[in-house]
């Protein structure tokens, strides 16, 4: 027998291999899997929400997207902002906010308008 | 009870009924999943999807067809269905990896081994289900509700919604090709001897 007639022959045994195969029988106790899971789907709209932020593509679109708007964040205030500017606000804001600058003695008496 | 009875019963929620449309049909439903997707964990899920499907869908069954043609649709439907998910999935295989899921290492056995199949014929229906996966898929399910499940031509054609000579044609063609893929196969296999 040559190589040629040996592949046609597996390959019609392999053909013929799923001849008189016996059905493959289903796992046992399917009703009860069926029910349990048939309650599970009509859980509480939480729990659904739950479920679906838990799921791995929701979790990482999420990360990303934390990501993003911190990076957006940093390089639009990074890009605009003047690093002198920057810092005088810093100091100024406060100093406005509580009116700590130095009382002078005409401050103290002229409280009248 | 006879099939328009159970219908009916189905209808009216009667859980006695859906007790017996499990009982009955579950192995038909599991072993052309199996077929289709080659998986038994996976056929095991797509048994429980039909089941819930037809019990949410019974009030628009109108009896017209027998109740195993319209599980073995809705099961060939379900399976396709899995098909394609696992494939997205298998797609953004890198994005799971990166929190820790191995479960695209499941997607593709490399031998899926049927436990209908008799002991001597094991390792030629494992080449004959690998050269399956490689068929379009009209071919597959018709090969698979006709090999597997014993169903006749004609059968298949009310399953598949199309004439019989269409199936014909389909079952020609799969031949065709696994012999092409099998062919394929044994030429570039080493242990073949070269004679």
């Amino acid at each position: 027998m040559n190589k040629q007639e040996h592949i046609n022959k597996l390959v019609e045994e392999a053909l013929g291999s799923v001849d008189n195969i016996s059905r493959a029988e289903a796992k046992p106790y399917l009703l009860t899997r069926i029910r349990a899971r048939m309650d599970r789907a009509t859980g509480s709209a939480w729990e659904k929400a739950g479920r679906f932020i838990g799921r791995p593509a929701v979790a990482f679109a999420g990360l990303c997207m934390i990501i993003l708007i911190n990076i957006t964040v940093v390089t639009f205030n990074g890009t605009t902002a003047n690093p002198a500017e920057a810092t005088e606000q810093v100091v100024q804001a406060p100093a406005d906010e509580f009116s700590y600058t130095v009382a002078t003695i005409y401050d103290n008496e002229n409280t009248q308008p | 009870m006879n099939q328009p009875e159970l219908i009916e019963q189905l209808q009216q929620g009667d859980e006695s009924a859906f007790k017996k449309l499990v009982d009955e049909w579950q192995d038909m439903v599991y072993n052309t999943a199996l077929g289709i997707v080659q998986n038994a964990d996976d056929a095991d899920d797509i048994t429980q999807e039909v089941f819930i499907q037809a019990y949410q869908s019974i009030s628009s069954f109108k009896g017209e067809s027998k109740i195993s043609t319209w599980l073995y649709r809705i099961t060939v439907s379900k399976s396709l269905d899995h098909e394609k998910r696992k494939k997205r999935k298998k797609r953004f295989g890198f994005v799971q990896s990166l929190f820790g899921s191995r479960e695209e290492e499941q997607l593709h056995p490399a031998e899926f081994d049927h436990p209908g199949v008799q002991l001597e014929k094991k390792e030629r229906a494992g080449e004959l289900f690998g050269a399956l996966k490689q068929i379009p898929d009209k071919q597959r399910i018709a090969f698979t509700l006709h090999k597997l499940e014993g169903q006749s031509y004609q059968e298949i054609a009310e399953i598949m919604n199309i004439s019989l000579y269409a199936v014909e044609s389909l079952m020609s063609r799969a031949k065709t090709n696994l012999r092409k893929v099998l062919s394929g196969y044994y030429n570039n296999n080493d242990k073949i001897p070269e004679q």
